[in-house]
């Protein structure tokens, strides 16, 4: 028993992080169709923000608190000089975001030395319930998953910029018609999709250590979870990252841990195959 | 002479057979291929730089095939690349056998058969994927594909497969030089001969129609995705002996050459040089390939080459969408001409 609640919580500590970087990318494949393939390079960027924060001698605070800010910034100045010239043409879309992604990761990799640096957890120790032991950084990840998914309903669903950005995903000629900007849109959605991958990285390299490769282990899961959950809607992202999440960190107790990576894969493009538009169908935010 | 060519020679010219640049460039490539041996015989490290440059103009010309003809971004053609490889190192290895009139087909029979399975699982069935959806399952298939084989010992894992026994004619054996350089040039040029053929002819003109108006072809009654598999299926065979020359002329292979880091190298080629065009990525691969080579002297070049190479693809697919070869080649001309009907 004791073990099946550890693993549970290692599951969902997992899944958590998952949710964080496919929400980011979800919103984006949602809002302009396009595939960021500069996602994980984003998650690279929130971790080489605490990175650095800790290398000054701040300790990683700043840095967590900076990074959505700071890969925000980034990703609007993307989308306005770069990303929006893609938007007619999704295919190319992934080129060009390969290519930034590409560009990113190997000067962050320069900069790094090409070595692995680990960051101690910001908030470390473990915490005891009944005798079991929790990881309070991982709780506390799982925490502030909770609050961004619930912060990203209310704003999408309750205030009047959400009713925008609905109105913009729902009919884009519709929306301009009624003088809302859906380039400002874009423009802010890519910005908080980036946002929320900053703060992805932030919170996972005290768990990983950091190298130019940490969100490129994320971006094909992230990208099959969007798939699997439907494009075009707010939950779809959020189910279909707790299934792969939950697959991914699961399946090696079942087969050989060789095997569990790529049968996720494998499995989660079956399921798309046979159902394409997703888990939910779109047009429900 | 008629009238209309005594008018001027200039309409006639864009009227009837306009003037042709591709067939000048594929010509000069050729005659500059044949001689590169001869010009390059005292150094033999370019020779070397050379084959490679053939081999991997293969694997371009085979994604050439998938996007530039048939709209399929494939970010998987490493996939077939790399799994003849070893299929060839291993048969290598535990076969202890290399004879090429029997491993290169091997090669191709391997890649032809697993983009095909690759296609009917991507592209047929009663529902017709996005082209984001078949972009993903290859890259998908890629990714799997590589963190399967970094983590099987039987095949090396992480470290791949090295010393690869040497690819032999009778008791003649190949090691790089002009002897393999030559090997190389012929299967480029019949596989250039036979690509050229295939997308000239009626298939090619369906290939067309498809990239212009796929909905209205399929209204005509064409099965749209069974011409995708099968170009997806011949271009996954080229792919495959591409893979088996690599490895043969390396000597090794690892879990990279599976995966969609090289792949999306293939889409450089073939974006740079000039997709649909197929001299495209020949010239594309020399190109990058080529530069590549004279940077790797600077240490400070190499470790930023990959960055200099997500900015080339960035400046070509913002600003020069049909690459080099863009640039002297007409629109016209690239969408091409095709071989009459036979009656």
């Amino acid at each position: 028993m004791d073990i099946a609640i550890k693993f549970a919580f290692d599951i969902l500590a997992f899944t958590s992080v998952m949710v964080l970087i496919v929400l980011g990318l979800g919103v984006i494949a949602s809002m302009m169709g396009i595939f960021n393939f500069a996602h994980g390079e984003l998650v690279l960027l929130g971790a080489y923000t605490v990175y650095l924060s800790d290398e000054a001698g701040l300790g990683g605070w700043p840095g967590v608190i900076a990074a959505p800010i700071v890969v925000g910034a980034v990703g609007l100045a993307l989308e306005r000089t770069v990303i929006r010239r893609f938007y007619a043409n999704p295919i190319i879309a992934m080129l060009g975001t390969y290519a930034l992604g590409l560009m990113i990761r190997e000067i962050v990799r320069g900069l790094l030395g090409g070595h692995y640096k680990s960051i101690p957890e910001p908030m470390g120790g473990v915490f005891g319930i009944g005798g079991l032991e929790f990881s309070v950084w991982r709780t506390f990840i799982i925490v502030v998953t909770m609050l961004v998914i619930a912060g990203s309903w209310l704003l999408l669903s309750r205030t009047s910029i959400g009713l925008k950005v609905r109105g913009a995903l729902e009919n884009p000629a519709l929306a301009r018609a009624c003088g809302i900007s859906t380039d400002l849109v874009y423009s802010l959605t890519f910005a908080f999709g980036a946002a929320l991958a900053g703060l992805a990285g932030a919170l996972i390299v005290p768990l990983y250590q950091l190298s130019a490769d940490i969100g490129i282990r994320f971006l094909v899961q992230s990208f099959l979870s969007v798939m699997l959950g439907g494009v075009g809607t707010f939950e779809g992202p959020v189910l279909g990252a707790a299934a792969v999440g939950a697959m991914a960190a699961g399946l090696p107790w079942i087969v050989l841990p060789v095997l569990a990576d790529p049968l996720v894969f494998v499995l989660a493009l079956a399921v798309v195959r046979m159902r394409p538009q997703g888990f939910i169908a779109a047009g429900r935010i | 002479m008629d009238a209309a060519t005594s008018l001027a020679p200039a309409t006639a010219k864009r009227r009837g057979r306009a003037f042709r640049v591709l067939p000048g460039v594929e010509l000069i490539t050729l005659a500059a291929l044949v001689a590169a041996p001869f010009l390059l015989a005292d150094r033999p490290e370019l020779v070397t730089l050379m084959t490679n440059i053939l081999i991997l103009s293969l694997l371009a010309i085979s994604f050439d095939l998938c996007w530039g003809y048939s709209g399929i971004m494939s970010f998987g053609q490493a996939l077939f690349f790399g799994v003849s490889s070893y299929v060839i190192a291993l048969v290598g290895r535990d076969l202890d056998f290399s004879q090429l009139w029997a491993t290169l087909p091997l090669a191709m029979l391997v890649g032809f058969l697993l983009s095909g399975l690759m296609a009917a699982f991507l592209l047929l069935g009663r529902r017709t994927p996005t082209s984001i959806f078949v972009a993903f399952g290859t890259l998908t298939g890629a990714y799997a594909a590589e963190r399967l084989v970094a983590g099987w010992q039987y095949v090396g894992a992480g470290n791949g497969l090295s010393s690869i026994k040497l690819m032999a004619f009778g008791s003649t054996e190949f090691v790089e030089g002009p002897a393999f350089y030559s090997i190389a040039l012929g299967i480029l040029v019949a596989v250039f001969a036979l690509s050229r053929w295939l997308v000239r002819s009626q298939l090619g003109l369906v290939l067309a129609g498809m990239r212009q108006n796929e909905e209205r072809l399929a209204f005509f009654g064409y099965r749209v995705q069974a011409f995708r598999a099968l170009v997806f299926s011949v271009a996954g065979a080229i792919a495959g002996l591409s893979g088996a020359l690599y490895a043969y002329h390396q000597g090794f292979t690892g879990p990279s050459n599976l995966g969609p880091g090289l792949s999306t190298t293939a889409v450089i080629y073939c974006l740079f040089g000039g997709s649909g065009t197929l001299i495209g990525p020949v010239l594309g691969t020399a190109a990058i390939e080529g530069i590549s080579f004279v940077l790797s002297d600077t240490d400070a070049v190499r470790q930023f080459w990959p960055v200099i190479l997500g900015f080339v693809l960035l400046i070509v697919v913002m600003f020069q969408p049909t690459g080099l070869l863009g640039l002297v080649v007409s629109t016209r001309e690239r969408i091409g001409s095709y071989a009459g009907r036979r009656r």
